[in-house]
């Protein structure tokens, strides 16, 4: 944190002519979300831990455990461009991770049947908390709030209260491990000589399904609008309740996604799992420069976001800071990225 | 003299909103305040009512110069003000609403029984029959306002500002209201009262006053007044006879409307028109005349409706913006929140409503939509750094403009256009013109509202004039004038 003001202090000693070039960077929102992921870089550099930051396990852990909040980012960063929020996305992925056990583990069901199965519960779950909002008219935030706890509680009743693992109990009271499917050792596994995650592959792979929905396609323009101003959009003609159920269909099949992928890490579905998830999602957004209002973002800026955060955390961990100083810290980063954020978007203004 | 302005200036940036006015108002009396949109009335009001501190010029009460600096300062002093847009908290009880913004409660204990108590009082005062437990979201608007004016009169009101408080009432709550000033009057409180209607003025006033553009070039008793003279006065001049330019009207109906009805407020009482192709058709009608609500409907925007709407002879009914859209029927917004997004870019906003066309295959092909939109951008003579800035850093005049893009890019057949000048300066106003004059050469049928008189008579080739959700009047560009609208408008006869 002490690092924080490092790229404005070398800023103010710059000329005028590169104070001007340093301006007109600024006025790019991309631009605005690389300075306090710099900062996080630099502070990780300056303390590196004995070394341990310069070495690529490093960063292949910070992108590896990244990728299913990241995953749930993208939905989120759909959500919030439309102008809403959802806070069922944890839960979600819990559902996802209990239902992909349940199938697999429980049921012996093939990998390439179960994970279609478990996303378009996903979508289920997302498509009912979009119908509330976009047709009854309900706030994002209750509805979403009562999917949370509803998706939570389907996932344990599913797993009757405990973890679907490959130990499974016999009719006779005794125990027995099946085999684990290959699709979580695929799912847990690296590629490129053990330099990169699978899911990591996974959460660059939902970035750009996502950029390309935003930033490409019919639907995003009508995200944006609708984020925008709802009345604008509705008068101009966007089908702005589809546009809304189709921006929480696809936050809860993503949330399904990522649930997959913990569960494939952990080797079990946990009901547990994915607890306050969503506001590490959320943080990632925000701390992209995405305003909560609506209207405005990327999925890019979001995945500055991500790697913010994920790096702060690793370069904490890494210094052995307390569990406890490492959430005060977070919190207090948070903010200031934000505010120093704002203030850089105005200075550039 | 109860309350006196002397020589107040005002000025909002390079704008002379108030130049030099000066004002009395007796106690006992009803002095209504008249002038076009944009005369300085609102600024005037909210100087009396402690709003605006900041102005040249003094306000005495009493024969004491006075300066307050917050509403509470003025409510203090006994001068109440009851603005169009009501100031109630929808939540709470009528008695709890009362009691808000009175001295002396803002931390206190409330007490349950005294204020029931205090309310039903202040309820009694005006005539009105309602519980004090009601919460204020359940009560209807005209019950509102009696609401309002209960609250302006607990505690010693000596001055009480009224801005339009019957534009939105139906008529039998309207009169009650006026009963009220009266016996207010009898009381000894002297009443500033704004009105655009007519009949309302001469009923109600005692003296009268005419803003227009800041000054005050008005005031008589309102016995040596006639509704012609006033009309005169609030537009300046003698507007005489435009001359009639011979258009080629074809006679082809496009837009057919036969006995359009809207039960909820504001109301449409069995609305009939036609617009011909290529005609370009005026609303007239002041704030909660129906005309704005009229465009709202034609396009799938206001409701249940009744009656029959026929659009190229075939029925037309759209249920909501989107059909209205697929049937070539734009609509443009008064309000430019509604109209223009802001976040977005120049180009975003312009293929909003015709995205389809530039995405046959749900993907965006941006070179299309570049060449479209550039293209029609010289067409408004739109003046902005690039197509991709963001709309809501455009001057309101060219933010206009792309909402018009917008319009003309979905090809219309028929565009709805509600007051699409306002707020626009005078070279956008002419482009604006100049565009609408050349759609309706190629065929597409123009149906406009507008608060502006003059926009009105340069523009239309017949201007209908609403009154109560009536249509009141045709008018033959031959019998077009300013005065003749305004004082239909107002609900006068001509």
């Amino acid at each position: 944190m002490t690092q924080g003001p490092q790229p404005s202090g070398s800023s103010s000693q710059a000329s005028q002519a590169a104070g001007s070039a340093w301006r007109s960077l600024l006025a790019s929102p991309r631009v605005r979300a690389l300075v306090p992921l710099v900062a996080v870089l630099l502070f990780g550099a300056a303390l590196n831990a004995h070394g341990a930051f310069f070495e690529w396990q490093t960063h292949r852990a910070v992108l590896r455990e990244i990728a299913v909040e990241g995953i749930l980012a993208c939905g989120m960063t759909v959500v919030i461009v439309a102008g809403g929020i959802d806070l069922a996305v944890g839960s979600v992925l819990a559902l996802g991770a209990v239902s992909f056990a349940w199938l697999t583990l429980r049921h012996g069901v093939s990998g390439a049947v179960a994970i279609p199965a478990v996303l378009a519960l996903g979508a289920l779950a997302g498509a009912v908390s979009g119908a509330l909002v976009a047709f009854a008219r309900m706030q994002a935030f209750i509805v979403t709030l009562a999917m949370m706890v509803f998706a939570r509680g389907l996932a344990k009743e599913l797993a009757s209260g405990q973890k679907i693992s490959s130990y499974v109990a016999l009719p006779d009271g005794r125990f027995e491990n099946v085999p684990t499917p290959a699709v979580f050792g695929v799912l847990d596994g690296r590629l490129f000589g053990g330099q990169l995650s699978v899911v990591t592959l996974v959460f660059a792979a939902a970035v750009l399904v996502t950029w390309f929905v935003l930033a490409r396609l019919r639907i995003g323009r009508y995200l944006h609008a609708v984020g925008s101003s709802f009345e604008a959009a509705r008068l101009s003609g966007v089908p702005v309740r589809a546009t809304l159920l189709f921006a929480y269909l696809l936050s809860g099949l993503f949330a399904a996604l990522a649930g997959i992928c913990q569960a494939a890490q952990e080797t079990h579905g946990d009901p547990e799992t994915g607890l306050g998830y969503e506001l590490d999602a959320i943080a990632m957004v925000v701390l992209g420069g995405t305003s909560l209002s609506g209207g405005r973002g990327s999925v890019l800026l979001t995945l500055v976001g991500a790697l913010t955060l994920g790096y702060l955390q690793k370069v904490l961990s890494l210094n052995a800071y307390s569990t406890e100083l490492r959430l005060l810290l977070t919190g207090v980063i948070l903010v200031l990225a934000v505010l120093f954020q704002r203030r850089l978007a105005r200075a550039s203004a | 003299m109860l309350l006196e302005l002397r020589h107040v200036k005002k000025a909002f940036g390079a704008t002379l909103a108030l130049r030099d006015v000066s004002f009395g108002l007796r106690a006992g009396e009803v002095h209504v305040v008249a002038g076009e949109n944009g005369a300085g009335k609102s600024t005037l009001l909210r100087i009396v009512a402690g709003a605006l501190g900041d102005f040249e010029g003094e306000v005495r009460l009493d024969g004491h110069a006075v300066r307050f600096q917050s509403p509470a300062g003025a409510r203090a002093a006994g001068i109440r003000a009851i603005h169009q847009e009501l100031s109630l908290v929808p939540a709470l009880s009528v008695a709890d609403n009362l009691l808000l913004g009175e001295p002396g409660n803002a931390f206190a204990c409330v007490r349950r029984r005294h204020t029931r108590e205090q309310a039903r009082r202040a309820l009694a005062r005006v005539g009105a029959d309602i519980d004090p437990e009601t919460p204020v979201e359940a009560l209807s608007i005209a019950e509102r306002q009696l609401v309002e004016i209960a609250r302006a009169l607990a505690g010693k009101t000596r001055v009480l500002v009224l801005d339009e408080p019957t534009s939105a009432l139906p008529a039998p709550a309207a009169a009650r209201l006026l009963a009220l000033v009266a016996e207010l009057k009898a009381a000894g409180i002297g009443c500033i009262y704004i009105s655009h209607r007519l009949e309302e003025i001469f009923r109600i006033a005692d003296r009268i006053s005419v803003l227009r553009d800041g000054e005050r070039v008005l005031t008589e008793p309102a016995s040596a007044l006639d509704p012609e003279r006033l009309v005169r006065a609030m537009l300046g001049r003698d507007v005489g006879q435009v001359p009639v330019v011979a258009r080629s009207r074809q006679d082809a109906v496009r837009l057919r409307v036969l006995g359009l009805t809207r039960r909820r407020r504001p109301a449409l009482d069995a609305v009939s028109l036609e617009v011909a192709r290529g005609e370009v058709v005026g609303l007239a009608g002041v704030e909660g005349s129906g005309a704005s609500t009229l465009l709202h409907a034609l396009f799938g925007d206001a409701g249940d409706t009744e009656g029959t709407v026929e659009l190229d002879g075939v029925r037309y009914g759209p249920r909501d913006p989107a059909r209205a859209l697929a049937r070539g029927v734009a609509f443009l917004a008064s309000d430019r929140r509604a109209s223009v997004l802001a976040e977005q870019s120049v180009l975003e906003n312009a293929t909003l409503s015709s995205l389809r066309r530039f995405s046959p295959a749900a993907l965006v092909r941006r070179p299309l939509e570049k060449k479209a939109v550039s293209r029609a951008s010289t067409r408004v003579r739109l003046k902005a750094s690039s197509l991709d800035a963001p709309a809501g850093a455009l001057s309101g005049g060219n933010q206009q403009k792309v909402a018009l893009l917008r319009c003309l890019l979905t090809e219309p057949r028929l565009l709805l256009l509600d007051d699409p000048t306002r707020g626009v300066d005078l070279g956008a106003r002419a482009d604006v013109h100049a565009l609408l004059r050349e759609l309706a050469a190629t065929g597409t049928s123009i149906l406009f509202r507008s608060t502006d008189l003059a926009e009105l008579v340069e523009l239309a080739d017949r201007v209908v004039v609403l009154f109560d959700g009536r249509v009141v009047a045709t008018l033959e560009r031959a019998e077009l004038s300013e005065s003749r609208l305004l004082a239909l408008m107002m609900g006068g006869v001509t």
